[in-house]
């Protein structure tokens, strides 16, 4: 028997849709603690989904275990007080309220205050611009800083897992690289396991240990991240060389 | 000079109840975007529960805390009983529970109370206070009053940990909850502060108004045009809006139009300001991409 310890978050037969509208058809994969995982696909693969259905923002049937425990009949509340931090579709941002009050909030849940002002100085040390735009409405800020906001909320949990749904989306290439860094140091320092979906595969790959093709609601290929990217089909449909 | 002065003083008075149910209105309306035909209604039930209070043998203030926090506690289960399982169906459904929420309160004030018109009393002394005779000392007492509530409302929403929570989910309900905040509960808190609020300006409207299940109808109504005017999603506008409409009402009541006429003020306003401006004189442009 080999000693490799139970995963960080188990999901088996997960199935979810909308209304009738099934996207999900059972998909089954596991994601070890302070890993990176990218979960690639088309439009409409259902990548979203996936995410929306680990965190109860729709109802999943199937099995999703979270550090042991069954997260999958749980309210999105409680969910994200185990350690779950989600940056949804759209960044989620407070739009009228400011950088520093959306910040307040990614730590909603803790009661341990100072090191919640601690980690107010640790996003402000991952993204300055964030601290010079403190007082500033989140609304007012460029879309790139405000994606930095969505994962600093989501940072400001000090989450065991992270979920990033297309964090490259509608930004400069510039700053998805700064926040892929960024991502990449989260990971290294502080054991922070990530689920990223991303459109953009090549960056997704090159940031994750392993990855998850996903193709109408079904996972059609899975691996480590260098397997993937080598695998002829991602590389036709994908990759695009 | 005297009479306008004192028209000018009675309306801010009045001005500052139409202010504290305005933004009880707009407290409610942030959460549901519907306005709540059942607030005024609600504000009345409490004031007597007040008098009922006072009437036992309560001293004032007391009785005016204790219903402070039972219309605080009502507002909550109205939310969490009576409109939680109707989330999330259409418009219509939501505006019928308001409806017949108003008939309601209104029914159950008549039939404990009767329909008899009560006295209500005054915390503050008869005659005016610091030597002037604009305005009442009644009337100078509940706008001190109106105006410590809005204070406290202020400070809660903008240094609460509470206080941020609820602003965000009023904006961003499934954000709120990513970020573990139980959005029912806050809801339902938001219930029970504007019902809280209505009281208040239910038991400072009485002693000027007396008290009697369709006190508040009126009232409402120029609430409604208070909000309309400051803008649904401004609560500062809200509060602008209350004291303009009061102020406004009693000069044309007094100069223009008549005292029989007062309440047409309200309408008058409120489709004005549906034509002219939709959004108030603060709140924001709804700008739908089509």
């Amino acid at each position: 028997m080999n000693a490799t310890p139970a995963p960080l978050l188990e999901v088996s037969d997960l199935r979810a849709g909308y209304g009738p509208t099934r996207v999900l058809h059972g998909i089954t994969f596991n994601l070890a603690e302070g890993s990176i995982t990218a979960l690639l696909g088309a439009n409409g693969a259902g990548k979203t989904t996936t995410l929306r259905a680990l965190c109860a923002m729709l109802r999943p049937q199937g099995e999703v275990r979270f550090g042991g425990r069954r997260i999958d009949s749980k309210a999105t509340e409680d969910i994200v007080r185990l350690g779950i931090a989600h940056v949804p579709d759209g960044r989620g941002t407070f739009l009228h309220l400011t950088t520093e009050e959306n910040l307040r909030l990614g730590a909603y849940t803790r009661r341990d205050r100072r090191s919640v002002e601690e980690d107010f100085e640790r996003v402000y040390g991952y993204f300055p611009r964030l601290k010079e735009r403190r007082r500033q409405q989140a609304g007012t800020l460029s879309g790139g800083e405000q994606q930095m906001l969505a994962v600093s909320r989501a940072l400001m949990l000090r989450p065991r897992l992270l979920l990033l749904d297309e964090p490259s989306f509608g930004l400069a290439p510039l700053i998805v690289r700064e926040i892929f860094e960024i991502m990449r140091t989260v990971n290294q320092r502080e054991r922070t396991a990530i689920l990223l979906v991303e459109q953009n595969a090549a960056m997704a790959l090159a940031l994750a240990d392993q990855a998850f093709v996903l193709e109408t609601g079904r996972i059609v290929l899975a691996g480590p991240a260098d397997a993937v990217r080598r695998d002829d089909a991602v590389r036709r449909s994908y990759l695009g060389y | 000079m005297d009479a306008f002065l004192h028209q000018v003083f009675a309306g801010l008075a009045a001005g500052s109840i139409y202010a504290s149910l305005a933004l009880a209105l707009v407290m409610i309306h942030q959460a549901t975007h519907l306005l709540n035909f059942a607030q005024g209604e609600m504000a009345m039930l409490s004031t007597y529960i007040a008098w009922s209070l006072i009437n036992a043998g309560m001293p004032y203030w007391s009785a005016f805390f204790l219903t402070i926090t039972i219309a605080l506690v009502m507002g909550i289960a109205v939310q969490r009983f009576i409109l939680r399982p109707v989330r999330g169906t259409s418009v219509l459904p939501l505006v019928v529970v308001f409806i017949g929420l108003l008939v309601i309160c209104n029914s159950l004030a008549g039939w404990i109370f009767t329909y008899t018109i009560k006295v209500f009393p005054s915390p503050f002394p008869a005659e005016p206070m610091f030597g002037q005779r604009y305005v009442s000392s009644h009337e100078l007492g509940a706008t001190a009053v109106t105006l410590v509530v809005l204070a406290l409302l202020y400070g809660f929403f903008r240094f609460t940990p509470l206080g941020l929570a609820m602003r965000a989910v009023a904006q961003n309900p499934v954000s709120s909850r990513l970020v573990g905040i139980r959005v029912g509960w806050m809801l339902a808190l938001g219930w029970g502060l504007a019902a809280a609020i209505g009281s208040v300006a239910g038991m400072m409207v009485a002693p000027i108004v007396y008290l009697d299940p369709n006190m508040m109808s009126g009232i409402l109504l120029y609430a409604f045009a208070a909000a309309l005017v400051g803008g649904i999603d401004s609560p500062g506008g809200a509060v602008f809006g209350g004291f303009l409409v009061g102020v406004l009402e009693n000069l044309l009541g007094a100069y223009v139009i008549g005292n029989e006429l007062k309440l047409s003020v309200a309408l008058v306003i409120i489709v004005g300001v549906l034509i002219v401006k939709p959004s108030g004189l603060f709140g924001t442009v709804q700008v739908t991409r089509v």
